[in-house]
């Protein structure tokens, strides 16, 4: 379930990213208005993930990647 | 020159000049590699010939900007070719991350027996499929164990210097925001502020991530442990490359902003940076998450 909400994260930072590009990509006021606006969402969302991430790590919710995947029968 | 003028640029030296750099560069980096007493040397004079040409192409571009040579069809060619250039970034990351999505969900498992290939356990037997696969031990050594293949033997550290160079890069991206809004607000000295706050914190990251290499190499991660060294390798070492880029054209920017090149209305160079630094921002929070987390 976290991992889902982490992924959901992910694909709205990038997003956002992507938006600031083509703010970028019109050039001009509204296009430079929409650039910033875009990267300041990006910021937000992405210090909010890593929280998230730090404290579902905390909570033992997610474990690092090390266990192991399929181990066959000795 | 009017707004409907084609600007068609004077002809330029500049590129060859990169190229002769950068084809120096590898060609000492190769040999060095090999053991060549010259290799250094010539790596040398290839990193003196890219810093001659960055301010040889770089100024001229400066001036061409500050004399007003630009219109606006030149404002929408940089923006495209910007774009251009980061799709190809985009592309270039999505490999590296596509095969380290590609070792961990599907061939290491298989080669662990997972699915219906009934008979790897038996060509493959004592194969572990684990991830991280760190620290595989050498043909030597697994020989002198009387083990059949290597298995992994150490796991990597996720706390710790990870965590702190997400907080640093994305500690970054906050200070480029608050610089890109004091830019738009006209206020010179903040900007300043703001810029070298976030190539200092940039410059940090780098620091640790040496320090990091410096651990995982001590603890016997290799380029060669296995498909987990080279993943984690070309990723975080990709992603380091591109922070010293990115941190060079903030220091430009910031040389820029100090001469008064840009203003509230007017500030593509900054914009470009900006948007780059964000996108090498998000790569490494990508990394975190899915080579140390999830």
């Amino acid at each position: 379930m976290v991992e889902f909400f982490i992924f959901i994260f992910i694909v709205v930072i990038l997003v956002a990213l992507g938006w600031g590009l083509l703010g970028m990509l019109k050039g001009g006021k509204s296009g430079s208005d929409k650039m910033f606006k875009s990267l300041v969402t990006r910021v937000v969302l992405s210090v909010i993930l890593f929280a998230l991430v730090m404290f579902a790590a905390y909570m033992g919710w997610i474990e690092p990647n090390n266990v192991i995947l399929d181990a066959p029968t000795q | 020159m009017s707004a409907q003028e084609y600007y068609i640029p004077n002809g330029t030296y500049w590129p060859i000049v990169g190229s002769v750099g950068v084809s120096t560069l590898f060609v000492g980096f190769a040999n060095q590699m090999h053991g060549a007493s010259w290799g250094g040397s010539v790596m040398a004079i290839g990193f003196a010939i890219l810093v001659f040409m960055m301010f040889g192409w770089f100024g001229q571009v400066v001036n061409e900007s500050v004399n007003g040579n630009y219109n606006n069809q030149v404002d929408r060619s940089f923006r495209w070719g910007m774009s251009w250039f980061i799709f190809s970034e985009v592309m270039f990351f999505a490999a590296f991350f596509g095969a380290l999505f590609y070792a961990r969900q599907l061939s290491v498992p298989w080669l662990g027996g997972a699915d219906n290939n009934l008979f790897t356990p038996e060509l493959w037997n004592g194969f572990s499929a684990t991830w991280q696969q760190v620290a595989m031990n050498t043909p030597a050594a697994i020989s002198q164990a009387g083990m059949e293949y290597s298995v992994p033997v150490k796991l990597v550290d996720t706390w710790g210097l990870p965590a702190l160079n997400t907080l640093l890069l994305l500690l970054s991206g906050v200070t480029l925001t608050f610089a890109h809004h004091a830019l738009r607000e006209g206020k010179r000295n903040q900007i300043v502020g703001w810029l070298v706050a976030t190539i200092v914190l940039g410059v940090l990251f780098l620091g640790f991530q040496i320090a990091e290499y410096g651990h995982a190499y001590h603890d016997g991660l290799k380029l060669t442990s296995g498909i987990y060294g080279s993943t984690f390798y070309m990723l975080t070492g990709f992603h380091g490359f591109h922070v010293t880029v990115g941190a060079i054209m903030l220091t430009v920017i910031l040389y820029r902003v100090q001469k008064g090149h840009f203003s509230a209305d007017s500030h593509f160079g900054f914009e470009g940076v900006a948007w780059y630094w964000h996108f090498v921002d998000v790569v490494w929070l990508g990394l975190f998450v899915f080579v140390y987390w999830v």
